[in-house]
């Protein structure tokens, strides 16, 4: 399973953080095709296991690089850089008072249980994420820029996710 | 009337099954047409109930609930509920008339109903309804080839497994697991040649399953699936049939077993008249006063209403994974016998804010989906036009420190998926890892399902923090899960013995499979044979085919080996030993290994290339030449 260290050759793609999504979705439908189980049924057992092998990491590729954060942990690891939440260095003071706003803005709206707000305080935090992925996007595609300067844009990432999962957690409460 | 001529030499035919909480059966396709198979009375729904006889007969179906009444302990109904659950579950203590025993030591954890002096698992009680619909399929088909088996997108590993076992027992060649919502989104797309959005709301007896999919020109891909494994038609007469011990002014707790049987049967009676008539009154099966019982339409539809609304919550939350709204829906699709009761159709109309489609059958369109995969597996019909991607219902993950579960594959992933995740030791010379296997969306393990434990041992002594245990899930397109761990300093390494920890291992299913022959159902040797012998047929063809449809990408010399290991393969499968066909298979798979892998990194290269052209313009100016598998560069660009 060496290739599937790399999920943007196996799909046949760039390595770049802004890829068209919908191309690739296609890119991986073709794949699917070719590769599913359904289409080997009447193969040998070990034509059937390799088939399998390689339909999972297409699976798994195509997992790690249609979600941004996947995607970018996948583009440090190719350019030899350590992530995860243990190697990465911790969120400045700075981008926290900015987004402390946003957290207790949230907490009161649940509080309240404003579900207008809440929403509200979501769509603020998803705007903020995308211009995240704008800069990590700028940042891989600059030819010669140090890459490790990017890592700290994962970890905003990461907290925004966490973010907007609370989000959908609270919506949820409050639906049912 | 014409008579169809039995032609002896029939060729196989592969069927697809329905194994149902309350109705099974079983459709095969008929000139190019999913069909429902009837029994000599015209009926194709098969009662899923097994009585087992005071002479140790067994009797399945219509005939079995008959006997239901007078002996509710030794007639299992509803038994899919309790498939792939442990001895204790919670199923166990709900109303039912059942007698159940704990597993002696040693024993695997899973339900051990009591009937007369014998002790059935679920696993037997479904292989026996399997084996009802296996003979009904022979009856109108001479042969049965392989056969896809549905079971609801939510079942869990357990409960898949155990269905699969069932299959085994039943001695059906089980070509797939297949996801009921699927099986009937393929039944619809392939009759309507429709594309879009669609929500597949299944209820049937004893679970509840919504899945979200998507169709585009014979793919059908899941975006998300939810539901309720223990939620159904089964509940609702639950229900009703409290409501009728309350107007009987009775207690249901100091009922007999077979009252209880009773009355859960006149609430189905109650519940199937309500569907056309707005009030029903039954004669009191619990004594005589009051002399009847009147149930009215909305005295039922308050009672169904909170078990409608734990569909909701599943439904809600499926839109939500597949990021989605109930206005971009295309259809929604009814499945499952529950789905005539009104109140369901109303409330699933205002929930997606239109008008449900449920123009087949909801009680066929089920089988009639599974049949059509099966034709397709069995290598008739097209695969390049239609494409199942499903999806793994529940997150499934490993326990670690504290008891929490670490998600390694997240619920709604395309299948087959594989992941790693690694993991250290806690203590100072620690040289074994317990690895224990979960699946559900807690963060507690303790509050998901448990599937295995297992034992990585013999670690050499090392500090903390150093040994390195790499582990791998992997789930094929059944849903089913393997796990294999490593630890990577040592280089030690153990697919490891599953043990499950709710089902039945490996060789209790051969022991059962050796019992049921004992019991005079027929030859295991004959079995055997004729199981490798169609084994050694569906590969010498399908090889066959491959070197002549893809003969320039044999090397020198591959093709005289490989027509020299089909020849073995042929005179071996004349002869009775089924090692030895199973030799002779093994040789030629090891003679077109090689040539296999070749043939499929050419596939992954024209499905790549097909998609560059088609966006030629955006992917031009990054299209390299990229590394597979075996190492072997692809042909250059356009090739």
């Amino acid at each position: 399973m060496q290739d599937s260290q790399d999920p943007f050759a196996l799909l046949g793609v760039e390595r770049r953080f802004d890829l068209d999504l919908k191309v690739l979705e296609k890119t991986h439908r073709e794949l699917s095709r070719a590769l599913h189980p359904d289409k080997f049924a009447q193969a040998g057992a070990s034509e059937r296991r390799a088939v399998l092998e390689k339909a999972a990491s297409v699976n798994e590729a195509w997992r790690t690089v249609r979600d941004p954060i996947k995607r970018a942990e996948a583009l440090f690891k190719l350019a030899g850089i350590k992530v995860g939440e243990d190697n990465e260095p911790k969120a400045t003071t700075a981008f926290l008072m900015e987004v402390l706003e946003e957290r207790e803005a949230l907490s009161e709206a649940r509080a309240a249980k404003d579900l207008a707000k809440v929403r509200a305080v979501g769509e603020t935090m998803t705007k903020r994420a995308e211009a995240t992925q704008k800069k990590l996007a700028d940042g891989f595609a600059t030819a010669g820029s140090p890459v490790e300067k990017l890592v700290p844009l994962l970890g905003e990432l990461r907290f925004y996710k966490r973010f907007l999962d609370e989000v959908a957690a609270i919506e949820e409460e409050n639906e049912s | 009337m014409l008579l169809e001529i039995f032609d002896p030499k029939a060729p196989p035919r592969a069927i697809g099954i329905d194994l149902g909480t309350t109705n099974s059966l079983v459709a095969y396709v008929k000139n190019e047409r999913p069909t429902a198979i009837q029994d000599c009375n015209q009926h194709a729904l098969l009662p899923s109930a097994v009585h087992y006889g005071d002479r140790g007969e067994v009797v399945v179906g219509e005939d079995a609930l008959k006997r239901a009444a007078e002996h509710p302990r030794e007639t299992i109904v509803s038994v899919k509920r309790f498939m792939g659950r442990g001895a204790d579950d919670p199923e166990t203590r709900r109303l039912g008339p059942y007698e159940f025993t704990s597993p002696k030591n040693g024993d695997a954890n899973v339900v051990r109903f009591a009937v007369r002096d014998r002790v059935v698992t679920p696993v037997e009680v479904s292989a026996e309804i399997l084996r009802a619909l296996k003979r009904l399929a022979e009856d109108e088909l001479r042969s049965v080839g392989g056969a896809v088996i549905t079971v609801p997108a939510y079942f869990d590993d357990a409960q898949r497994q155990a269905t699969k076992d069932a299959g085994r027992l039943a001695g059906l060649d089980v070509l797939r697991l297949l996801n009921e919502p699927t099986a009937a989104a393929l039944a619809y797309g392939l009759e309507k040649k429709q594309n879009g959005k669609f929500a597949v709301y299944d209820l049937g007896g004893g679970t509840f399953d919504i899945t979200i999919l998507v169709l585009d020109d014979g793919v059908f891909q899941v975006k998300s699936t939810g539901g309720d494994s223990a939620l159904g038609g089964d509940d609702m007469d639950r229900a009703l049939a409290e409501e009728l011990f309350t107007l009987a002014k009775r207690d249901s707790k100091t009922a007999s077993p077979g009252e209880v049987r009773v009355v859960l049967d006149v609430a189905r009676q109650v519940k199937h008249g309500l569907t056309d008539a707005s009030e029903v009154e039954v004669e009191n099966p619990l004594g005589k006063e009051p002399k009847t019982l009147l149930v009215t339409r909305e005295r039922f539809d308050a009672l169904v209403e909170p078990l409608l609304a734990r569909t909701g919550t599943a439904c809600k939350r499926a839109l939500r994974d597949a990021e989605t709204k109930p206005e971009d829906l295309d259809g929604i699709i009814l499945v499952g016998g529950s789905t005539r009761v009104p109140a369901v159709r109303t409330y699933v109309a205002k929930l997606f804010g239109k008008e449900p489609l449920a123009d087949i059958d909801p009680d066929q369109v089920v089988a009639l989906g599974a049949a059509v995969q099966a034709n397709l597996l069995a290598g008739h019909g097209n695969t390049d036009e239609v494409l199942l991607l499903d999806v793994i219902p529940l997150s499934l993950g490993i326990e670690v420190g504290g008891g929490v579960v670490d998600r390694v594959l997240p619920r709604n992933t395309t299948t087959p998926a594989a992941a790693r995740a690694s993991y250290t030791t806690q203590e100072d010379n620690q040289t074994g890892f317990e690895i224990h296997v979960v699946q559900g969306e807690r963060e507690l393990a303790a509050d998901c399902r448990s599937l295995a434990r297992f034992t990585l041992k013999g670690i050499p002594p090392m500090a903390a923090g150093m040994a390195r245990l790499e582990v791998t899930f992997r789930v094929d397109a059944d849903g089913l899960l393997s796990v294999h761990a490593r630890e990577e300093r040592t280089g030690l390494e153990q697919t490891v013995e599953v043990k499950p920890s709710y089902g039945l291992d490996d060789e209790t299913v051969e022991q059962m499979l050796i019992d049921a022959i004992d019991h005079g159902e027929d030859d295991l040797l004959a079995r055997r044979v004729a199981e490798t012998r169609v084994e050694a047929h569906r590969i010498g063809t399908s090889t066959k085919k491959s070197i002549d449809s893809d003969a320039e990408l044999l090397v020198a010399g591959e093709r005289e080996t490989i027509e020299a290991a089909l020849a073995a393969l042929d005179e071996a499968a004349k002869g009775t030993d089924p090692r030895k066909i199973q030799l002779r298979i093994d040789d030629l798979d090891a003679a077109t290994k090689d040539f296999a892998g070749r043939r499929m990194n050419r596939a992954i290269a024209k499905a790549i290339e097909g998609q560059r052209l088609d966006a030629v313009e955006r992917t031009v100016e990054h299209a390299k030449g990229i590394e597979l598998a075996h190492g072997s560069p692809l042909p250059p660009e356009g090739g």
